[in-house]
């Protein structure tokens, strides 16, 4: 079983059942809902890929050519043509790309070793996978309790605080606070190491499974591996983890102070309960439910801000495969990468619809 | 359970984490060296790849017949071969006799006939694999490869080449394993462990991120690992390469940082940056078909103008060096035609070639100069700016264009559509034949100083000084008699510099950066750049670490 048919499992087989038991449970508008939102999520992702695949050709540029380099002749150039089916009409080569997207095939790389994407995407997705989600939680953590801390201490030092800290957090150019945390804890300090998974020797006794190698460290019971896994996660999960933080900080901020002016709020603090509870029990449950939309909507940003940071640490995921594909007009690497990140957007956007529509009873379909 | 389970979760990272820092890892483990590169593979197979780096790891687990003296690029030796080949009169027929017990790392033992099998494998399925390194390398050169005996190999030649032996040292030459490229398939990346006949075999490749040599346990040649462990570290961005040679997190940074890098790393206490006059070259092609550079004042005028000197200070913080022929210093009958000639930067004299075509400061000569952003680094539209400004010094106006690298090489070297461009060129053998026969045979990769003729290995000159370049070319290809092919050579430069086939602007030097404990050998030269000489050879057996 490959890297990412593994992890597939572990997370698709899970969500499956969930969402089996949400459409089984549910009442008909719910099921009408999820229905309608697995339909339109189809020709969202064709609609998506289509552009993808025509925009890479009507592009500058060819990936035999780049391939070949100036040395080239016409009779190779023709040949390699020929290998990738690029001799085909585009209609033709379009309904092969098609037929690569539904059967999850995604034929061969163009350019380097031509080699199966799928393979390349095996070990390139959990690597990705392994840096957003401690990112994400990062982000999350310190949004929710910045944001809520600041609407607790609304228009004192602390919420000014958590204001400053978001809009300068959000603006920093991630590339440059990448760098400077390298600078910092990695050469200044020499605390933390500045690039790759794992340390290159430890990394060897590593047997990998699903290519997420904290989960691989762990499986095998490798604790030095997982100790270095560790050391190495903390400066990208921490750039790309607080710049995203910022965003969460101003909406569960908002949020919570809007619903502090809530009645059933003002009733809560009538019966002298302590504002603490009213602020972290009461206000931020409901202030949570529109950070949960934000949720979905920042999957997008946060691939993008994993591209830049995977750059910067060397950390070798997809946003980095697909900068180096895009330069070699790598057309079914990049086609094949935009698909897989539709789909995982979308699906992501699914979930966070189906989790609103079961916290908000409010919200009808 | 819960909070015993955050616990234990807690401790076992935490111990992880102690474990981690405590452990003798990365840069500090002493059996081991990190090398960190920007390259990438493209393929491991010998028989298609035909990129430096992918030959840098075919050679250190492999052994050609001949081999580069580490720290050399000018002394070839025997290496599985027993003696040089003798060549036979008519300098077709190369003989050489295998080593007694040549072995791969796995114990395989190598014999002529197995040798000869991987070879015709080459010839075979090479030029259906994707980089097909065989049709420029191997298939014009060879018309049949034989084993007589169980330790001779026969080398039948379509034409006498003079370079045959660097041809003999060169990655496609090297005998690679049946099992893992088996004659039927090119295979790009087979499966670890991969073994040639070397000092190295790689016991482990994370595609992107490293690849493991260990050494061959059967190795019995000169070139004996100092070190257990070779580790190859890939890099996508040159900044974070530097910033872990800093750090210590790899020992050596390889190819390739950017001239400011190199700049920062050599103020930096325990790093040592070693400078190869290496043999990458930037130049200007200029289509000698295609007006107004089809006027010799222009070409001429063009060459009078250049300053390289300016272009090595202001983009290159100096770390280059002028190119003035297409034949770089250290190389055979290498001469500085281009300074004899034009001795540029010469506004004057540039202007007075212009005036005799009939240009002035009235009636300038408009020409187009190509280049691509994206290819040949930031730096490239920097010094292609400052080219269009010295040229704007004489009579010239200059429309700078750039584009799209694939579109670009294609249409540069397809010598129709663009009058000039930039081009970079590295050498697959260290010759001077190839540092000048691509740009003049056969349409010269956009020169078109001769022009593509069907049967013709060298094409159709475009007028009589082409033709004598081409004929000295071709004469000097196939001299075997060192004085003689040196003047050969030196008249050929004059020549082409004559005719300005080419422009050439710099060459442009390799760093390599090391820790302070990391060494080469004494006993071979260029000991301070790792014992890597011109052709750029890294022998990770010749690395030490103290």
């Amino acid at each position: 079983m490959t890297p990412i048919a593994f992890i597939l499992l572990i997370i698709g087989v899970p969500s499956l059942i969930m969402l089996l038991y949400i459409f089984i449970r549910g009442s008909m508008g719910m099921r009408k809902y999820i229905l309608t939102r697995i339909a339109l999520t189809v020709p969202m992702i064709f609609i998506l890929a289509s552009l993808v695949f025509f925009i890479m050709r009507v592009l500058p540029g060819d990936p035999v050519r780049s391939a070949l380099g100036p040395r080239g002749t016409e009779i190779q150039a023709e040949h390699m043509r020929a290998q990738l089916g690029l001799d085909k009409p585009l209609i033709v080569q379009y309904g092969n790309f098609l037929k690569d997207i539904i059967t999850l095939d995604f034929g061969n790389s163009m350019v380097g070793g031509h080699r199966p994407i799928i393979d390349e995407m095996s070990e390139r997705f959990p690597a990705t996978l392994e840096l957003v989600i401690p990112a994400s939680i990062l982000a999350l953590v310190i949004g929710i309790i910045g944001g809520s801390m600041a609407a607790a201490h609304r228009k004192k030092a602390l919420d000014f605080s958590f204001r400053i800290y978001s809009v300068i957090i959000y603006s920093l150019p991630i590339f440059w606070f990448g760098l400077m945390l390298q600078l910092l804890f990695g050469v200044k300090l020499n605390l933390l190491p500045i690039s790759g998974r794992i340390d290159p020797v430890i990394g060897t006794t590593l047997h990998r499974v699903t290519n997420m190698y904290l989960i691989d460290s762990l499986i095998s019971g490798n604790w030095q591996a997982l100790g270095s896994v560790v050391t190495h996660l903390i400066l990208p999960t921490v750039t790309l983890g607080l710049v995203l933080s910022g965003v969460f900080v101003r909406m569960t901020r908002i949020n919570v102070i809007e619903t502090l002016q809530a009645d059933y709020i003002a009733a809560a603090r009538a019966r002298g309960i302590r504002e603490r509870v009213v602020v972290y029990g009461h206000a931020l449950k409901n202030a949570m439910i529109p950070v949960i939309t934000l949720i979905g909507l920042q999957v997008a940003i946060l691939l993008a801000g994993a591209v830049l940071t995977e750059t910067i640490f060397n950390w070798p995921g997809m946003g980095g495969y697909l900068v180096q594909r895009i330069s070699a007009r790598d057309y079914t690497a990049v086609q094949s990468v935009i698909a897989m990140f539709a789909l995982l957007v979308a699906l992501i956007s699914l979930a966070v619809d189906i989790i609103y529509s079961l916290v908000d009873p409010r919200v009808r379909y | 359970m819960n909070k015993r389970f955050y616990t234990l979760m807690l401790l076992v990272v935490s111990a992880s984490l102690i474990l981690a820092s405590c452990t003798p890892g990365g840069s500090s483990s002493k059996d081991t060296i990190i090398i960190g590169v920007t390259d990438q593979i493209a393929s491991l197979d010998s028989g298609d790849a035909y990129a430096t780096h992918d030959w840098e790891i075919i050679k250190n687990i492999g052994e050609g017949l001949l081999v580069w003296t580490p720290g050399s690029a000018d002394e070839l030796v025997p290496g599985i071969a027993e003696s040089m080949p003798e060549i036979s009169a008519d300098g077709l027929t190369y003989t050489l006799k295998l080593k007694a017990g040549i072995k791969f790392g796995d114990g395989l033992e190598l014999t002529a006939p197995l040798y000869v099998s991987q070879f015709e494998r080459l010839m075979t399925i090479g030029p259906s694999c994707p980089n097909d390194v065989a049709d420029t390398l191997v298939i014009p050169y060879i018309d049949s490869v034989s084993a007589p005996d169980a330790n001779t190999i026969v080398f039948k030649l379509k034409v006498p080449i003079a370079f045959f032996p660097q041809l003999l040292a060169s990655a496609p030459y090297l005998p690679s394993h049946p099992d893992k490229f088996p004659v039927t398939e090119c295979v790009l990346f087979p499966e670890a462990p991969i073994y040639g006949v070397g000092p190295w075999y790689i016991s482990q490749y994370t595609q992107n991120e490293q690849l493991v040599l260990l050494p061959n346990p059967y190795y019995t040649g000169e070139r004996t690992p100092q070190v257990d462990q070779i580790i190859i570290r890939y890099f996508t961005d040159p900044q974070t390469l530097a910033l872990a040679v800093q750090n210590g997190e790899i020992d050596i940074a390889w190819r390739f940082l950017d001239p400011e890098l190199i700049d920062q790393l050599r103020d930096v206490n325990d790093v040592t940056v070693g400078s190869i006059p290496g043999g990458a070259i930037r130049y200007l092609i200029i289509n000698h078909t295609m007006a107004p550079m089809d006027d010799p004042n222009v070409v001429k005028a063009m060459a009078s103008t250049i300053d390289r000197d300016a272009i090595i200070d202001t983009v290159y913080n100096g770390a280059a060096e002028t190119l003035l022929s297409m034949n770089p210093p250290g190389f055979l009958g290498a001469t500085e035609a281009f300074d004899t000639l034009y001795q540029s930067p010469n506004i004057e004299a540039a202007n007075a070639f212009l005036a005799d075509s009939g240009y002035d400061a009235n009636n300038k000569c408009a020409i187009e100069l190509w280049y691509p952003p994206d290819h040949y680094g930031a730096a490239t539209a920097a010094w292609m700016q400052l080219i269009k400004q010295q040229l704007e010094q004489a009579n010239f106006v200059v429309d700078l264009k750039a584009q799209e690298w694939s579109t670009y090489a294609s249409a540069l070297t397809g010598g129709e559509s663009y009058q000039a461009g930039v081009l970079g060129w590295f050498y697959d053998y260290p010759d001077p034949s190839n540092y000048l026969d691509p740009f003049v045979f056969n349409g010269g990769m956009g020169t078109n100083v001769t022009m593509a003729a069907e049967g013709s290995s060298y094409g159709e000159p475009i007028n009589d000084k082409a033709a004598q370049l081409v004929d000295l070319l071709a004469e000097a290809d196939i001299e075997t008699d060192m004085a003689a092919r040196t003047e050969l050579y030196k008249q050929a430069q004059d020549i082409y510099a004559d005719l300005v086939v080419t422009i050439p602007i710099v060459i442009l030097g390799e760093h390599i950066t090391y820790r302070s404990n990391i060494s080469g050998m004494s006993e071979f030269g260029n000991q301070e750049t790792l014992n890597v000489a011109t052709n750029l050879e890294l022998n990770y057996s010749t690395l030490v670490k103290k």
